[in-house]
């Protein structure tokens, strides 16, 4: 029997704020945490999307020194803030972490640093690119920077793909202990969310808008996953890291666990566009189905489903159908939509999924009110009767990956 | 990272199939005649305009065969590091003996390591977009993330299994082979299409400038002067499958690929570890992960940047895994021939690796230059160097960000080992 594999840590810093706490508290208020993104560069359109799931201020100062942060770019602080936070959550000293491998997503890396880089090449010259701006553009810096921050001389690695990433990171950091290369992991997701960034995403029509003028949405900007009115999501930052370790590592620590990680497992629809999302929730559904599989689990024992669903059209109806093919006309279990609250990208989401499988009562789904017949799920609203003991996070990418990644609680973990 | 031995479906790991371009061409042929004549691709960049670059040499791919542009609909929307990359798997899958599409039953999986993607696509679209974003067109950056490449693959594969793209720098396409490997080992996937895809573009080449990382000559690795990198760009693919799934089909492997191993030096964004133990203990690793001791590496493939900083380290790494031997082992450095492919480079010098251990030769490095007497490595120099016995190598991949990364590759004798 395979080894089992925990999470014993989380950190996470977002618009909820630092800590688990603050995510906890935002998820199961089911207030949506979107504030006014930064307008003024003309990279909008008028009629554009104007609300973003923005960092407040202040919030690294306790996890990251001035003169550590100066030298890094935006996603670089605050991964390594967050693996900070997970350290300390897992209990673990943060110090002489020779064998601790780390394993980051970003879907789009350091834009601020590649914006500013790309516009004094383009505009002053090649010669005017600065050095320093370079090595934090590059999308492994996040995890570079964890790897230095903590001295982990474990494998770096840097995932790129796109909204599945975080779950295709945590995926192979399980499979990397599950192979017996490595006994712990620190692994999540982090991104920032720029104007230029933001301007381009819903140029391309992927974010929530305002409804047509005169009409009851014309002053609400929602991601809406699920709802007949959805119309794209609300884009996001953050970093949100988890600590896995090997039950063997843990035990031997006498440590506490979060909670279990069952499986993972990952597949392609090569009817998906390079921007979009595709139809083939049939072949989606049957790698969703070999992942629980694998486990010795099958769809009824799942109790929860923390569903990437964003708000986006097409995303949401091929998340539908990948969740209706694999239950094959069995009730699907109660359903959570948690990008509502944090938004897609900076690992809000993979946070939320790790809070619910610790037994965390998720809220309402913001924006949610007017089912679509097409798609049939209503997300869950309100704390489920019991502690949740099987957990599916799904991530459906556009461009065509998706990832899964199955849990369970933590208490075999524990000492 | 140690690893425990082979868990799970375990067994050994073939290398059914490869395809790459470089600046040497588009394919393994043009590749493996220049890497054995010693020919460099080095030559002023066309790509863009160097003349206000602080440097101007690159290994450009050149113009891919005219018939992909006349049968290939919708190529010229793809960006150049999907189209690299597009041609690599297929001319891999081909030479496994494999047809495409894959069915949606088939257990295939794609694994790709890329930098920066379709940075040249994106840097055209900036340009416009950042002048009057009224004007600038969203297709040119439809194809432009890391993903890219990778996605663009198994796209056109029909590839419905897992799909993932790794970007740690130079060392993305070796990481991406590991993840692979370990992915065929474990019965995830029955094929893994793996390799990298990278072109050349602005961001890179003007950052490296500025870093003061680029020879302004074609690159010189381990020899003295040594003064930087030279880029160059293209894709290769290695196609995994394990080894009596090829031997059952009647096929010939092409190598075995027999461990992968990693690490971080955790010591600078930039500079490597000058003790070079990050890198060994990613060698290591990989040997540990094959089950292999160093005495029956061969020859390495060196990630042999050209830098100062870096030969020297790697330098240090190999006198710490292979101790006396390291001054008499066979030194490869594919850099100088082809350039710094950067989030390609581990998957085309892995190319390499097993090209020369299935032709039982050395490519040569073709570089002029006296020796550095503080790195006193056996390079092979001027002409290729007869190695048919050769039963194990290793090849280096080390990163921006201190990611370390290591193959090893066994020749294929006919029978397991």
């Amino acid at each position: 029997m395979r080894e089992p594999i925990y999470i014993t840590g989380l950190g996470t810093i977002g618009p909820w704020g630092a800590g688990c706490g603050p995510l906890a508290d935002a998820l199961c208020a089911g207030a949506c945490l979107a504030s006014e993104i930064d307008r003024s560069a003309g990279y909008h359109l008028p009629a554009g999307s104007r609300l973003a799931c923005l960092m407040p201020p202040g919030q690294l100062g306790e996890w990251l020194s001035p003169i550590e942060a100066r030298r890094m770019s935006p996603p670089s602080k605050l991964a390594v803030a967050a693996s900070r936070m997970a350290l300390r959550c897992a209990g673990l000293a943060g110090g002489g972490e020779e064998e601790t491998a780390v394993m980051i997503a970003t879907a789009f890396g350091p834009s601020t640093n590649t914006e500013a880089l790309l516009k004094q090449i383009l505009f002053e010259g090649p010669e005017a690119a600065s050095p320093s701006l370079f090595m934090e553009s590059v999308a492994n810096a996040p995890a570079a920077q964890i790897a230095i921050a903590l001295k982990a001389r474990g494998a770096s690695l840097t995932v790129c793909q796109r909204e599945a990433g975080p779950l295709i990171a945590l995926g192979t950091a399980a499979a990397e202990i599950a192979a017996g290369r490595v006994r712990r992991v620190l692994a999540g997701g982090v991104d920032e969310m720029t104007p230029l960034l933001h301007a381009l995403l819903d140029r391309f029509g992927a974010l929530a808008r305002r409804g047509p003028a005169g009409g009851p949405e014309e002053d609400q900007e929602a991601a809406r996953p699920f709802d007949r009115r959805r119309n794209g999501f609300l884009a996001g930052e953050g970093a949100t890291v988890a600590v896995l370790e090997s039950g063997e590592a843990l035990v031997a620590r006498g440590g506490r666990a979060l909670a279990r990680i069952l499986a993972w497992g990952s597949a392609f629809d090569p009817t998906a566009s390079p921007t979009g999302w595709g139809h083939g929730h049939r072949g989606l559904a049957r790698g969703l189905a070999r992942t629980l599989k694998r486990a010795g689990l099958s769809p009824a024992d799942v109790d929860l489903v923390v569903s990437g669903a964003s708000g986006s059209r097409d995303g949401d109806r091929l998340e539908a159908g990948v969740l209706r093919a694999v239950w094959e006309g069995s009730p699907l279990p109660p359903v959570a939509a948690p990008k509502a609250v944090t938004g897609e990208y900076g690992g809000g989401f993979l946070g939320a999924a790790v809070l619910a499988a610790e037994g965390s009562p998720l809220g309402p789904t913001p924006g949610f009110a007017e089912p679509d017949p097409e798609l049939g799920i209503i997300p869950r609203d309100g704390a489920l009767p019991e502690p949740p003991s099987v957990v599916l996070a799904t991530s459906l990418a556009a461009g065509g990956a998706a990832a899964w990644v199955v849990l369970g609680p933590g208490t075999e973990g524990r000492s | 990272m140690q690893r425990q031995g082979m868990t799970g479906a375990g067994g050994h790991v073939a290398v059914s199939g490869i395809g790459a371009v470089s600046g040497l061409g588009w394919g393994i042929a043009p590749l493996w005649e220049g890497l054995r004549a010693g020919r460099a691709g080095f030559g002023t960049i066309r790509r863009f305009d160097p003349g206000q670059h602080r440097t101007r040499l690159a290994a450009e791919a050149g113009d891919p065969p005219p018939e992909l542009l006349r049968t290939w609909p919708g190529w010229r929307r793809l960006s150049i590091a999907d189209r690299f990359a597009l041609f690599a798997a297929l001319e891999a899958v081909e030479g496994a003996g494999l047809a495409a599409p894959f069915g949606e039953d088939e257990e295939v999986g794609v694994y790709f390591g890329s930098s920066t993607g379709g940075m040249f696509e994106s840097e055209l679209f900036f340009s416009d977009f950042l002048r009057d974003p009224r004007r600038a067109s969203l297709s040119a950056l439809s194809s432009q993330q890391v993903n890219g490449p990778g996605d663009a693959v198994a796209r056109h594969l029909g590839a419905t299994g897992p799909v993932a793209t790794f970007s740690s720098a130079c060392a993305s396409g070796a990481l991406a082979l590991g993840v692979a490997l370990d992915a065929v080992r474990s019965g995830e996937v029955a094929v893994a299409i793996a390799g990298g895809s990278d072109s050349l573009c602005q961001l890179t080449y003007a950052g490296f400038n500025a870093l003061r990382s680029v020879d302004e000559a074609a690159c010189r690795p381990f020899r003295a002067g040594r003064a930087g990198m030279s880029f160059g760009e293209g894709a290769a693919v290695l196609v995994l499958e394990p080894l009596e799934r090829v031997l059952a089909r009647g096929a010939e492997p092409l190598a075995v690929l027999a461990g992968a191993g990693s690490s971080c030096d955790a010591h600078h964004m930039t500079a490597p570890d000058p003790s070079g133990r990050g890198a060994a203990a990613a060698v290591e690793a990989a040997l540990a992960d094959a089950g292999l001791p160093p005495e029956v590496v061969d020859f390495v493939n060196v990630h042999g940047t050209g830098t100062p900083l870096n030969d020297a380290a790697e330098w240090q790494a190999l006198r710490r895994v292979f101790g006396p031997r390291a001054e008499g082992m066979p030194l490869v450095a594919s850099k100088a021939l082809i350039g710094h492919l950067l989030g390609c480079s581990g998957a085309i010098e892995a190319v390499a690796t097993v090209l020369c251990l299935h032709n039982g030769e050395l490519h040569p490095v073709g570089t002029d230059g006296a020796a550095d007497p503080d790195l006193p490595v056996s390079l092979v120099l001027d002409e290729p160097l007869p190695l048919p016995g050769a039963r194990a190598a290793v090849s280096t991949s080390l990163a921006f960000g201190g990611s370390n990364a290591a193959l090893v590759f066994s020749r294929w004798t006919g029978q397991a080992a």
